[in-house]
């Protein structure tokens, strides 16, 4: 008993650094001596945005910027943007493929071409629910992984 | 009366002070001017993203696409490259840089940076490959090197490749979103100017090549992002700009062994508007030649060494990607004296090169490449 706590306590001690970086949560399973590692994705919004908050500075602040206003004429911005809110399942699209053309947020038009990201389809759901919900966004329903992968580029 | 008085000044303080801009500001800068003596000619139609560019012996353009296309353009006939190394396009990451080898006529070689998945551990890193052109097809492909540890951070790859006249390869990879843990410190990658031999051996002569567990590849260190690399004819000196976090962008003369300072001094501060460090300055770590504040997001860089634009001969270009134009420096010992800005409003400038033809070619996120024209 003693030294399954101890190996409890030596593994969540040594997972820390592994769970700020991942966006996926690990759960360990004992079977004998044996140690196994099972990926469950976390669900709930608030965990999901704060993974969000990370991929957001990473690979969106540079052009959106960090209150999510965007550079005006040039990049879109995010905050109260009613292209998120009408179009939501097209700026999935956007984050999961990129978008190139003209489009109008808040009445105005741009036409940068918003490279595609690179996320994989977790991450891209992570990102949509922290931007969705952010800056007087408000967005209750959660945008799911699996919902994500079904989004095909047209 | 006192006390109101005091009341009042306090209060006007308390209020000045509250709008004050995060933003550091430079003293005694040097203004830039518009200058409207350039223009510029579309040589190369629909691109996307062109990050680099290199100029083959029958005057076709070699180009990359971040997105991980290696393309031949001549007489408005692209040409895809086949066999170009797979690349890890995520954030800012792709194929990146693209360079003929100094013996290209005999040895008929490229040099290649790109965001590489190579390795075990889940995203990229930042690698250099020499292969060679048959045809359209790359072939004898060799990775010299992949930074380690792959991570999937979308930030901070570099990447840029300038050749010596002593058969030395030199690279730069940026610290791939970790400031705290790469540049600083010459075991590990990311962060750093490289040297390389031409077969990727490391040169005995490299600055590091006797500390114990360091990166023996390491030519600098304490750099940010950087994606300008040029060599000034006049000199022989190594010459890099590098992306400063919100202010800060910076251009540097690279000193062999030299610490470059990120993230413990730096003109810039994080892009929340908080501070990184209350340091500009410190014993044992370069200044630079000179930096931007704000930043102008400095992608591309080439002296003028042909005679082609009299007035920018020996001087620098700098292609800005958030302003939007191509910025000529005048440089008179070794500083900057003055700035201009030429094609202002052409779009996100990525790359910046002289050919051998001694024109100056520009790509443009976008559009293309164009040629630069004196009006």
């Amino acid at each position: 008993m003693l030294y399954f706590s101890l190996l409890i306590i030596a593994a969540s001690v040594l997972s820390q650094g592994e769970k700020k970086q991942s966006p996926h949560f690990y759960t360990y399973n004992y079977k004998k001596s044996i140690v196994h590692l099972e990926k469950v994705q976390d669900t709930t919004l608030q965990n999901s945005m704060k993974r969000g908050a990370s991929l957001y500075s990473d690979f969106c602040m540079q052009c959106h910027m960090a209150e999510g206003t965007g550079v005006a004429g040039t990049f879109p911005p995010l905050a109260k943007s009613d292209y998120l809110t009408e179009k939501t399942i097209k700026s999935i699209k956007a984050v999961k493929y990129g978008l190139q053309g003209k489009i109008m947020v808040n009445g105005e038009s741009y036409q940068s071409a918003m490279p595609k990201p690179g996320l994989y389809d977790d991450e891209v759901a992570d990102v949509m629910n922290y931007i969705l919900n952010s800056w007087g966004n408000e967005h209750s329903e959660i945008i799911t992984e699996e919902q994500v992968s079904s989004i095909e580029q047209e | 009366m006192k006390n109101s008085f005091f009341l009042f000044f306090f209060l006007f303080c308390v209020l000045t002070a509250c709008g004050q801009d995060a933003d550091h500001k430079k003293k005694h800068d040097i203004p830039i001017t518009k200058s409207d003596t350039y223009g510029y000619e579309l040589v190369v139609p629909d691109l996307n993203i062109p990050w680099g560019m290199d100029f083959m012996p029958d005057g076709s353009f070699l180009i990359t696409e971040k997105s991980g296309e290696l393309i031949r353009y001549k007489n408005g006939q692209k040409t895809l490259i086949k066999g170009a190394p797979e690349v890890y396009a995520r954030g800012q990451g792709g194929m990146l840089d693209v360079r003929l080898s100094p013996n290209y006529a005999s040895d008929k070689s490229l040099y290649i940076t790109y965001s590489s998945t190579e390795g075990d551990a889940k995203g990229g890193h930042t690698a250099l490959m020499k292969a060679t052109l048959e045809g359209d097809q790359l072939t004898n492909k060799k990775v010299l090197y992949k930074a380690t540890p792959n991570t999937t951070k979308g930030q901070h790859w570099g990447s840029r490749i300038v050749f010596d006249n002593n058969n030395h390869v030199y690279f730069t990879i940026g610290e791939r979103g970790e400031r705290d843990v790469n540049p600083q410190d010459i075991t590990r990658d990311g962060g750093k100017v490289y040297r390389l031999n031409l077969d990727g051996s490391i040169p005995k002569d490299n600055p590091f090549v006797d500390q114990a567990d360091a990166k023996e590849a390491i030519w600098s260190y304490g750099h940010r992002n950087p994606q300008g690399m040029d060599i000034n004819a006049n000199t022989g000196d190594i010459w890099v700009h590098e992306h400063g976090p919100r202010g800060g962008d910076e251009i540097n003369l690279i000193k062999k062994g030299a610490n470059y300072g990120w993230p413990v001094i730096t003109y810039g501060i994080n892009y929340s508007g908080t501070e990184i460090t209350d340091e500009r300055k410190k014993e044992g770590m370069e200044q630079p030649v000179y930096y931007w504040l704000p930043s102008i997001a400095p992608s591309g860089m080439a002296f003028v060494n042909g005679d082609k634009y009299p007035d920018l001969a020996g001087n620098l270009l700098v292609g800005s990607l958030k302003f939007q134009y191509l910025e000529a420096d005048y440089l008179e010992n070794g500083k900057v004296t003055k700035r201009e800005k030429l094609l202002d409003g052409l779009g996100r400038i990525r790359d910046v090169n002289e050919a051998p033809d001694g024109f100056i070619y520009v790509s443009v996120e976008g559009k293309g490449i164009v040629k630069l024209i004196t009006k």
